[in-house]
């Protein structure tokens, strides 16, 4: 006769569905949903391409600079990537709303593009990539990053040189 | 011919909430199956107050939900019961298998994705997509099928 | 008192017919209202299958290649047409008392019959095996539900004396309703293990039973066809359920409009308690578990109530 117990607890309680289409959902916290790219700080390392599982992630070299392509439709949502991005230029937000018409479908993707450049140092074809900041002692400043990313990885690496380890 | 009109719309708005659901495993891991399952029965996720019942002939559906990458094996039959469901219809592919292939994209063994042999209306990505992701797409689902009974 | 010449108004319009539909659409919109609420769910609007019928309405139907097409279309028809006919024989206490032209208790009893034998044939015609093994597991448990049901009116027609419904009811008036006559217990336990099965709900849902063979008999239907199987099911709650209070609990049939509030009162009770509860309380059984309990204790119940009646 237990189940007798539970109908009336649930007729006294009413009932426990969520609101949800008529009303917000609750989302949790590490909810792992649409991807987000931030493209100031993508060193173009490529990590994320070689971890993803389902190939959602490709880089292209095109005339005009490093293309970074990513399709939300192919995507597992399994988190490696933003894991492995050692300058947290991809993130994971916690928005699951992605149930679109069919129509809509290519528009599900994120197209950035990193545009070659000439280095400001000895003017040679460079990708306007940000460099890495990790593990360096100052960290850089935002204003660093900037005069950085005009800079060919060669003059790069003179640059951190100059700048020196103040420990 | 006007009193024929509003009662024909009237007509529509009613048959409208009624649309009930049918689940094609086109050669899904089951995941999706878990999700479309837990939205269906369990109190939290109730479709039946939006009039959604899910039902097990494909004669009776008038929103299929399609799971799975359309695995060779099971292109066939997938093909043949989604026929069976009159018209008019609407179809939702749920997961990514379905819509791209997914982690599966590119085998051999997969067809992958669905809408280059079904007319497909909503896609919800997700892997699998969460309960609330799945009432969304049959949210738009039920939008779209406004437009066609 | 109804004049023969406002029979076809007694079947198309008031107690069978439009009446008789919504309010078996409204019955069965109850049940599952309050079925999702012992579940903890909101469930579906009271209106619900009246839109799902209106839904079933603008589809298309479909006829597989091998059904039988003649036989398949007219199934549906012939079975919600039979339960229309029945719907005007249940007497509703205080504004209408069948008239005895339309026909006694016997009469309804084979109309009882028709829903599942249209069921069976609608199975077979369809040509799907799923059709088959409904048509199967149908006649299995029709012929263990009819036996008590048989009995049941048997008994109350013994004890009565006559098979005229409007005689059953004058009899309760003076002597007390059957409800609370404890000879008649043993018929009203038969009749209320009788009537799940007959309406077809989980316990009993065998022949239809939607997990298993994907609602047997019904899985080639689509569109008009298979809302008129809807209808049918709708009226044969309001049949069977009417039946139940004419045979056991009815109301004076001079009582006006507080006689209708009482048959509808009753009618939600024995839907509510009955079905529902029943319903969500319960796994379906298999198909040899509901015959042998058919024939072990409804029967039983029903052949000591006769006897009981018959010896008194």
């Amino acid at each position: 006769m237990n189940f007798l117990k539970i109908f009336v607890r649930n007729l006294v309680n009413g009932p426990s569905t969520v609101s949800f289409p008529f009303g917000p959902a609750w989302t949790p916290a590490r909810m792992r949903g649409r991807i987000e790219f931030k493209l100031p700080s993508c060193t173009g390392c490529r990590a994320c391409e070689q971890v993803c599982a389902p190939g959602a992630i490709r880089f292209d070299k095109t005339p005009e600079g490093l293309r970074f392509m990513m399709w939300h439709n192919t995507c597992v949502f399994c988190g490696l990537c933003e894991f492995y991005c050692p300058t947290d230029a991809i993130h994971q937000s916690d928005d699951w709303h992605m149930a679109h018409a069919v129509d809509q479908k290519f528009s599900m993707a994120i197209r950035e593009l990193i545009p070659y450049t000439n280095c400001s140092a000895c003017g040679m074809k460079t990708l306007a990539s940000a460099p890495n900041p990790v593990g360096i002692n100052p960290p850089y400043t935002p204003e660093e990053i900037e005069q950085h990313r005009q800079l060919c990885p060669a003059c790069r690496k003179k640059a951190l040189a100059e700048r020196g380890n103040p420990s | 011919m006007t009193l024929l009109q509003t009662l024909n719309e009237k007509a529509k708005q009613i048959a409208v909430r009624s649309p009930w659901i049918y689940r094609i495993n086109a050669g899904s891991c089951n995941g999706c199956d878990v999700e479309c399952a837990t939205t269906a029965l369990i109190p939290r996720y109730d479709v039946e107050r939006l009039g959604c019942q899910y039902c097990g002939s494909p004669r009776h559906a008038d929103i299929v939900l399609i799971t799975g990458p359309l695995t060779a094996r099971i292109k066939d039959d997938v093909l043949r019961v989604f026929a069976e469901v009159p018209d008019p219809k609407v179809t939702v592919a749920v997961g990514v298998c379905p819509i791209s292939g997914g982690i599966f994209r590119e085998s051999y063994a997969v067809h992958a994705p669905v809408d280059q042999y079904l007319p497909v209306d909503v896609n919800v990505p997700g892997c699998p997509p969460r309960p609330q992701a799945i009432i969304e797409g049959i949210a738009q689902a039920i939008a779209i099928w406004r437009e066609r009974i | 008192m109804l004049q023969s010449t406002t029979i076809p108004l007694a079947v198309l319009l008031f107690p069978g017919g439009v009446f008789a539909v919504a309010l078996g659409l409204m019955l069965k919109g109850m049940d599952r209202r309050l079925a999702a609420r012992l579940q903890g769910r909101i469930g579906p609007p009271l209106a619900q299958p009246f839109y799902d019928l209106v839904k079933l309405a603008r589809k298309r139907t479909m006829v597989p290649d091998i059904a039988a097409e003649p036989v398949f279309l007219g199934a549906p028809l012939i079975g919600a047409a039979s339960m229309l006919l029945a719907a005007a024989l249940v007497p509703i206490a205080g504004v209408y008392t069948p008239d005895p032209i339309l026909g006694d208790l016997l009469v309804l009893l084979y109309l009882l019959a028709v829903p599942a034998v249209v069921l069976m044939v609608a199975g077979s015609a369809s040509g799907s095996p799923f059709g088959a093994i409904g048509f199967s597991r149908e006649m299995a448990l029709m012929l263990a539900y009819e036996g008590p049901l048989v009995l049941v009116v048997a008994t109350v027609a013994l004890r009565v004396g006559s098979f005229s419904i409007a005689d059953i009811i004058a009899y309760q008036q003076v002597h007390g309703a059957f409800l609370f006559d404890p000879m008649m217990w043993p018929a009203l336990a038969a009749f209320l293990a009788f009537y799940p099965a007959n309406l077809g709900i989980i316990p009993f849902d065998i022949p239809e039973a939607e997990t298993e063979v994907l609602e047997g008999p019904l899985l080639e239907y689509s569109g008009p066809a298979l809302g008129l199987f809807k209808v049918m099911s709708a009226l044969k709650a309001v049949v069977v359920l009417g039946l139940g209070i004419a045979l056991f609990w009815p109301s004076a049939p001079d009582s006006g409009a507080l006689g209708i509030l009482a048959h509808l009162a009753k009618l939600i009770v024995m839907m509510l308690l009955g079905v529902t509860v029943l319903r969500v309380s319960m796994g379906r059984m298999r198909i040899d578990q509901a015959f042998h309990f058919f024939l072990k204790w409804p029967l039983a119940l029903s052949v000591l109530s006769l006897v009981i009646v018959a010896c008194a």
